[in-house]
């Protein structure tokens, strides 16, 4: 009786053994940042494949939506140790792909703990990676490293240097994970690693910073400019990732939609007023909500809004195939299913 | 206003037209004591405010879309904004400055050509007013783009327009990427220091970048067709160049023409002065491969003889033109 009640009241967590194990088929993929929009949803398709592999979740929290179909193992990748214990992970679950998805999709005012998670969590991952044996590694990154400037060609390929944006910390953090990533790189060349740089990303249920702006009746703008942007649907960059988790694909690849539209254009589509003040109490604006707590803009959030940093999307698309979506059928996937919100 | 709404039929419009003109009535009787001390009464009558705010709400509604369209190229070239504004550039070209072009056979049809040009002017109206000539006289259906220097493609409100008219940032990257896709390009390799001559030295070319635009021209393996443009410089006379507002005000000089500051931003306008636009023929670099431009003698010599060519093209088109307004 005892023991019923406590295998009821069990934490979700240690509920894994149940979960059937396929012998036969690609090896075991285990997913680092479970509980994000990328983990949950590459974890489904990953498990919705008829050749279906064995998924291992990783992440502070076991995710509802997933429970009982993944075996879930719970770790911080903040913590000292976290190295070691994720080896020992990777080992005994016989990881062949580790996709590293454990990044925030939104800053945080957390400078300390940001910095914690996406760059020392992501050193942890690479040295648990090269104690463990694992085969490839794939790691979530995005075109935005490579930082709005006035100087940018219209389209930066993979080669261009990351130069981040100065204020910004949540890019900061990224770009100095992809150093580490790039002098980790060389000295394993047993391990395939794909780096996989996406630009902002539409669609009906991912949400973001970006996103959270775009909702806003009224979007403010910076008064005077109206840079280019591209988009990547939800469904389109969900195949990429689960290709290249499948796939051999060592390299770097931008992960964009086709086309480029107009920041005005976009906003007249979708039927948002437009609010275009001076660049500096934008900067302003952006710099009191990233410090205080009150929004959650980046810092240096409107130069994205002011200069070009589309990406140069060949490479992926050769790679991983045409995408479904282009940059204008991302955008109206997005604001037609917020139409359909008010209505539900 | 009385008819009764036919039944069955999508009426919620015509039932809240109909409460709307009810209430309405029913205003203008109560305040009609008042109205006709004033006499306004007739004009409130007369003024239909249904269709006004049916206007008004249709305007808002497409506010914004009227003038560009849902899709530009990759470069943000806007077909819809361009169709709009060629009454404009016709007017500019036919009207104001009276274009005159000479020599387009020498551009090739059916590839693209890199067009180096001298530089002149605060605004790039040389780059616009070249590739709309190109586009109206010359077969070469595809309206080749102009490239611009960085602080112009950054300055607040040139920006939109400049994309949208087909102006490209100037950069290797972007003048490879378009003749790779079959656009054809205009460089002005002067620069900034083209646009800043003060009318002192007009129609003397400034020294040419660091040879891009013949490495470009021998990579791409197109035509470098020399352009020489005569009238620009006139259309805004630089007397002066001043360094303090321009260190406030983020811009690498601000010019001082006879009417610029005097005028506020009508000053801005261009004069009418003659133009003359005169192509020469390509300058040959068939037996150029990409190896041998590691030569940085034969760049410079290249870069300099190209320059050469303009001047003389600007030269000739001089001593035709009577002044500069005729």
């Amino acid at each position: 009786m005892v023991s019923a009640v406590a295998s009821q009241t069990q934490l979700p967590s240690e509920r894994s053994s149940g979960v059937q194990k396929s012998a036969n088929g690609p090896g075991c993929v285990a997913l680092t940042g479970l509980n994000t929009f990328l983990g949950q949803r590459l974890a489904e398709r990953l498990l919705s494949r008829p050749d279906a592999p064995r998924v291992v979740g990783i992440d502070l929290r076991y995710p509802l939506r997933l429970e009982g179909r993944i075996d879930f193992r719970r770790l911080d990748l903040t913590h000292p140790t976290a190295d070691g214990e994720l080896a020992t992970i990777l080992a005994e679950e016989q990881v062949e792909s580790l996709v590293h998805l454990a990044f925030r999709s939104s800053p945080t005012a957390d400078l300390e703990y940001d910095h914690e998670l996406e760059t020392l969590g992501s050193l942890h991952v690479l040295h648990a990676c090269s104690a463990a044996k694992v085969q490839r590694l794939v790691v979530a990154s995005s075109t935005m490293l490579y930082g709005p400037d006035p100087t940018n060609p219209n389209f930066l390929t993979e080669e261009r240097p990351l130069a981040g944006h100065p204020d910004a910390h949540c890019i900061r953090n990224r770009v100095e994970t992809e150093e580490l990533l790039s002098q980790w790189v060389p000295r394993h060349p047993d391990v395939e690693v794909c780096v996989l740089r996406h630009c902002w990303v539409m669609g009906p249920s991912y949400v973001d910073h970006v996103v959270r702006y775009f909702e806003r009746p009224v979007v403010p703008v910076v008064l005077g400019y109206d840079p280019l942007l591209q988009f990547i649907h939800e469904d389109d960059l969900l195949r990429v990732f689960e290709k290249a988790t499948l796939e051999a694909h060592p390299g770097v690849y931008n992960v964009v939609g086709r086309g480029v539209l107009p920041l005005s254009t976009l906003l007249a589509l979708a039927g948002k007023r437009r609010l275009a003040l001076p660049s500096r109490w934008l900067y302003r604006m952006a710099n009191i909500s990233s410090q205080g707590q009150l929004g959650d803009l980046p810092a240096g959030f409107f130069d994205y809004l002011r200069h070009l940093w589309i990406a140069d999307g060949e490479r992926g698309w050769q790679a991983f195939g045409e995408p479904v979506y282009t940059t204008k059928e991302a955008w109206v996937s997005f604001v037609a299913s917020r139409r359909m919100e008010r209505f539900r | 206003m009385d008819e009764d709404p036919v039944p069955g039929e999508d009426n919620g419009f015509e039932l809240l037209h109909l409460a709307l003109s009810d209430l309405r009535r029913e205003i203008r009787s109560r305040s009609s004591a008042r109205c006709e001390t004033r006499g306004s009464e007739k004009i409130a009558a007369e003024f239909d405010w249904q269709r006004a705010f049916d206007e008004l709400r249709h305007r808002l509604g497409t506010f914004g879309m009227v003038e560009r369209s849902g899709d530009v190229d990759e470069f943000g070239m806007d077909d819809v904004s361009l169709a709009r504004s060629r009454t404009l550039l016709d007017f500019l070209m036919d009207r104001y400055w009276r274009v005159e072009v000479q020599g387009f056979d020498a551009i090739e049809s059916g590839r693209p050509n890199l067009l180096v040009a001298n530089r002149s002017g605060l605004l790039p109206y040389d780059g616009v007013m070249l590739s709309h000539a190109i586009e109206r006289w010359h077969p070469l259906h595809r309206r080749p783009r102009f490239l611009v220097a960085d602080w112009l493609i950054t300055l607040p409100f040139a920006q939109p327009y400049l994309a949208r008219l087909g102006g490209v940032r100037a950069c290797r990257e972007n003048a490879d990427r378009l003749l790779r896709t079959g656009h054809s390009v205009i460089a002005f390799p002067e620069g900034v220091k083209g646009a800043a001559k003060v009318f002192a030295e007009r129609y003397r070319l400034k020294r040419f970048g660091r040879g891009g635009v013949i490495r470009a021209a021998v990579e791409n393996r197109v035509p470098l067709v020399p352009v020489g443009i005569v009238g620009a410089e006139e259309a805004h006379p630089i007397l002066f160049k001043s360094g303090l507002p321009a260190r406030a005000l983020g811009l690498p000089f601000v010019p001082v023409t006879p009417t610029f500051p005097l005028l506020g931003p009508l000053g801005l306008l261009p004069l009418p002065t003659k133009w003359i636009i005169s192509v020469g023929a390509p300058i040959p670099l068939d037996d150029l491969d990409v190896d041998s431009l590691d030569d940085e003698l034969l760049l410079s010599r290249l870069t300099e003889e190209l320059r050469g060519r303009i001047q003389e093209l600007v030269s000739e088109a001089l001593e035709q033109r009577a002044s500069a307004w005729d």
